[in-house]
């Protein structure tokens, strides 16, 4: 089967951005720009995902496909090579990579559509869109590539990309500093990630995943109970601990997990369909799909596993208590990211990493429309992002509100809808995990689960039920986000009040209303063709926990039973968020102002948890009271210039010396070499004589 | 036959000589001299060793030594008479603007 | 034995030549000294069989180069240089002493150099050394030689016009 074609999944993103990013040197006509933009940069993610799709469909029997990404070069031509360190550049076409570039260019592209209408009026277009094809392309190095360093290398890409567009209307200082934080956070995993790629260079004497032949990470990992090095030597299984233990610290950075977390929140600063497609759909799932395609390693070490599992949890939780008291509509949606980004890696850590994917394709259909349809409101509010501002908005926006009821219950595992297959399928492996505390397990992830319910109904009430909270003409004065830079929404629909998104907008929505609410059938266990579509189709991507000799308990509940106590706990939270805010209509909050904010509950949930101070007692002032008291006085003063003023007297003192040589007689000079020249001559004849 | 040895230490010589002569003479144009007497001492051992060897690549070194040499020589007389022109002096003791 | 002699003989009037030529302070008398050194390096040649390159020493560096050196001597009209003035005397010592370890070093590498293989007859270095023989290795374009002659005559033409613009007085 000759799938050569492949390669233009990832190019074509490249393509548009290269246009993109040029196309204002040789199209003088701005508005020409602005249209070919429209058409190109949506359009190639667009033919990326058809290419995708058409590789899915041919790719049937075989199990895994290598291709070479130069034209001309075989799959064993190394990419760099110094000493015995060889990379390749090839891309690996395998279920995961295929089911990751599918949600990528296909979320990718409808989110791009979306953005054609949202950035409309935005002076930056095709800037906007250039970052975008480069994030698209980036995160399609990543998941396709066939080592770890290529990974790193998109890895990074869309870290950049991510900084590029959270920071986007860069004359804010706000979202600068928000761009900063991101980048800054990131780096604390990077540095993990990165460590991990080099013990595994040291340990295994390859980068590779699967080339060549039987030599790669993971086909070296593929054996029961022990792993191999290119030589055939075994790595001992502390080395397999750390090097996975290294890996999640870089997963932990990009998917913000505990305790690197802090970053997502104010990554909202971004454009909303930027916050849909990379801090939501995409971006903060590498971390995700790095431990699937690590799986193969991370069986063989029931402890890193098992700090996957619980670090999982514990965001799981703590990110969903945080959503409960936000009230800015991204803010809600951002804590909601991280709370499943936290089911996934729960999922991976009790080894059952195709329902973690699973979860993480749910995820995108669901998040990503909670996103663009909360873009959707904000888009007609003018910028408002203050829930306390909306309420009401149903009678207005009836479709915005018909697709995010539909994500809602998704998200809150209403039955029969794609989270509830999803976030069951995770909390039933959770409660079989191998080490035997399915029970906590389970527990902490049916409590979680019922928090999401409640949040997410809450900001439906808040948003779209009780009673409107702002007036016409009221909504100009507020500035925020999206609409200050590009400085043209007011002035275009000029009469403040609310007004319908167009249908470039729309239709993104409607189609992923659709995935939101069916595809979780489709792929789940009740499916077409006997079901478990998704796991079966994955199964030679993900290694089986039995690879690492560990076996899972015996679960807690039948399925049957799972399922309905999944439903009921559901249904409880999106009921109980109903019932409190459907009695205060009014107000559009349970407790009155003055109330939460005596409330220390409310105050602790609202901070964070304190990680935010935390980290800024220790890491900014510390670090500050470091630099200036321990680095300044101590270092910088007193050592590196006392060291320099000492050089500098040293040097003087050396060259008042030394300049008595400098007699200005040509004689002497004339000496001076002859003095080298024969000391040469010496050195010549004695070594000549001694052969 | 006058071994090749000989010659080579009669190079030596008058190498050495040149050389000192250099670093002595306080008069340029001795100086110069001095310098093509090197050149010489250089251009015997080429001629001696073409010799001993059978080929012709030692005369053909020497024909550029000598070409290189007459044109130094006049370069650089050229030069000693125009620092004189300036100085009315070419002493080389004289000309020590590098002192510091 | 012969042979022998006769460098015996043309060594010592050389070498003294040389000494001579190093040691007197008169620049007149040097360059005539020099002249002479030089006459004994062509004989020298001639009895390496290097004729053409014996009579070129005669006519370019005793004639021409010396002429020239003697034509600037009396141009610039220089006696003998006054007393010292500023020399240190470590600069003698140290150039003799530097000297003294050169010759050494030069003496070591040269005398106990032989040339290795067969000698080359009389006959056949005597051929070498003609100004056919000459002429033909020099301008056989199938040896190295020609391109560096042809740049040879490039660097003269410089020196030439160097020489004169810069002994040109200036207007």
């Amino acid at each position: 089967m000759n799938l050569q074609f492949a390669q233009l999944i990832l190019w074509l993103p490249l393509l548009g951005f290269l246009f993109c990013s040029t196309s204002g040197l040789y199209i003088k006509d701005r508005a020409l720009q602005k249209r070919l933009t429209t058409v190109i940069a949506p359009g190639v993610v667009l033919a990326s995902f058809v290419i995708a799709l058409l590789v899915t469909l041919q790719f049937g029997s075989t199990s895994r496909e290598i291709i070479a990404l130069i034209p001309g070069a075989s799959i064993y031509d190394p990419w760099i090579r110094f000493g015995g360190f060889r990379v390749n550049f090839n891309e690996v076409i395998d279920p995961l990579s295929l089911v990751m570039s599918l949600v990528v260019t296909g979320v990718g592209g409808l989110i791009h559509v979306y953005s054609v209408g949202y950035m409309k009026d935005d002076r930056d277009y095709t800037r906007f869109f250039t970052y975008f094809n480069l994030f698209i392309f980036m995160m399609l190095l990543l998941v396709l590539g066939d080592n770890f360093l290529l990974m790193f290398v998109g890895w990074e890409g869309v870290g950049v990309c991510s900084y590029l567009l959270i920071s986007f209307w860069f004359t804010d200082e706000a979202n600068a500093r928000a761009g900063n934080k991101a980048f800054i956070v990131n780096r604390v995993g990077d540095l993990g990630f990165s460590l991990g790629i080099m013990s595994i260079w040291s340990y295994f004497g390859t980068v590779s995943f699967y080339t060549p032949q039987h030599r790669g990470v993971l086909e070296l990992a593929n054996h029961v109970g022990r792993v191999l090095d290119v030589t055939g030597a075994v790595v001992p299984t502390t080395a397999i601990t750390m090097i996975c233990l290294l890996l999640f610290v870089g997963a932990v950075g990009k998917s913000a997990q505990i305790p690197l977390f802090v970053w997502l929140p104010d990554a909202m600063a971004g454009p909303t369909p930027v916050s849909a497609l990379i801090h939501a759909a995409t971006m903060v799932t590498a971390g995700v799909v790095m431990l699937s395609r690590c799986s193969f390693l991370f069986v063989h070490s029931a402890v890193a596993l098992q700090v996957v599992a619980w670090v999982g949890l514990a965001t799981a939780f703590v990110a969903a208590t945080m959503a409960m008291v936000q009230t800015d509509i991204k803010k809600v949606l951002a804590y909601s990211t991280i709370s499943q980004l936290g089911y996934m890696f729960m999922a991976c850590g009790v080894g059952d990493f195709s329902d973690g994917i699973f979860h993480v394709v749910t995820h995108a259909f669901f998040k990503a429309l909670l996103f663009l349809g909360a873009g959707a409101v904000i888009h007609s509010m003018l910028g408002e992002q203050d829930m306390r501002n909306m309420g009401g908005l149903k009678k207005k926006l009836p479709a915005t509100w018909a697709v995010m009821i539909i994500a809602t219950y998704s998200i809150a595992g209403f039955p029969l809808l794609s989270g509830f297959w999803s976030k069951d399928a995770i909390l039933d492996s959770a409660s079989r995990s191998f080490a035997g505390d399915g029970m906590l397990l389970y527990a902490g992830g049916v409590v979680t689960a019922f928090l999401t319910a409640f949040y997410m109904n809450r900001l439906m009430w808040k948003t779209f039920y009780t009673k409107e909270r702002f007036a016409d003409g009221h909504l100009h004065a507020h500035q925020h986000g999206d609409s200050d830079e590009s400085g043209s929404h007011g002035d275009s629909h000029g009469n403040g009040s609310v007004h319908p998104s167009p249908s470039t907008m729309m239709w993104p929505l409607y189609i992923l209303a659709v995935l939101a609410a069916g595809f979780g059938w489709y792929a789940g266990p009740y499916g077409p063709n006997g079901g478990d579509l998704l796991s079966k189709f994955l199964a030679p991507s993900i290694a089986p926990l039995s690879l690492g000799g560990l076996q899972p308990q015996p679960g807690l509940l039948s399925p049957m039973a799972g399922y309905l106590l999944s439903s009921i706990v559901a249904i409880a939270g999106l009921v109980l968020a109903a019932v409190l805010y459907g009695r205060r209509m009014e107000s559009g909050a349970i407790l009155e102002p003055a109330a939460a904010e005596a409330s220390p509950l409310v105050w602790f949930l609202k901070n964070n948890w304190g990680f935010d101070a935390l980290y800024s007692a220790v890491f900014i002032r510390g670090g500050g009271l470091l630099a200036e008291r321990g680095l300044m006085r101590g270092v910088e003063t007193d050592t590196i210039n006392a060291a320099g003023d000492g050089l500098a007297k040293s040097v003087g003192g050396i060259s008042r010396l030394l300049r008595r040589i400098q007699t200005g007689y040509v004689r002497n000079y004339a000496l001076v070499m002859l003095i080298g020249a024969v000391t040469l001559m010496v050195g010549m004849l004695v070594g000549v004589m001694q052969h | 036959m006058v071994p090749v040895s000989y010659y080579l230490s009669l190079s030596a010589v008058l190498f050495t000589i040149g050389v000192v002569g250099v670093l002595v003479k306080r008069n340029p144009i001795q100086v110069f001299m001095c310098i093509e007497l090197m050149l010489n001492a250089a251009n015997l051992t080429f001629i001696a060793l073409g010799r001993f060897y059978g080929t012709a690549t030692g005369e053909m070194y020497v024909i550029f030594a000598l070409a290189v040499a007459a044109a130094e020589v006049s370069v650089g007389l050229g030069i000693i008479v125009t620092i004189f022109r300036s100085r009315q002096s070419i002493d080389l003791d004289e000309a020590a603007l590098l002192k510091s | 034995m012969p042979a022998i002699i006769l460098f015996w003989i043309l060594a010592i009037v050389c070498v003294g030549a040389a000494l001579t030529m190093v040691t007197t302070a008169n620049p007149v008398r040097s360059a005539l000294a020099l002249v002479v050194c030089f006459l004994t390096l062509a004989v020298y040649y001639v009895t390496l069989s290097a004729q053409f390159i014996g009579a070129v020493q005669v006519v370019v560096y005793a004639g021409a180069v010396m002429v020239l050196f003697l034509f600037v001597i009396m141009l610039l009209n220089l006696g003998a240089p006054a007393a010292r003035t500023s020399e240190g005397s470590g600069q003698r010592t140290a150039a003799v002493a530097l000297g003294a370890v050169l010759l050494l070093v030069l003496f070591v590498s040269g005398m106990f150099f032989e040339v290795p293989g067969r000698a080359v007859s009389a006959a056949s270095a005597q051929a070498q050394g003609t100004v056919k023989a000459v002429g033909l290795t020099l301008y056989n374009p199938h040896l190295p030689w020609l391109f560096p002659f042809e740049a040879t005559s490039l660097l003269l033409l410089v020196a030439v016009v160097g020489a004169i613009v810069m002994t040109r007085r200036q207007v």
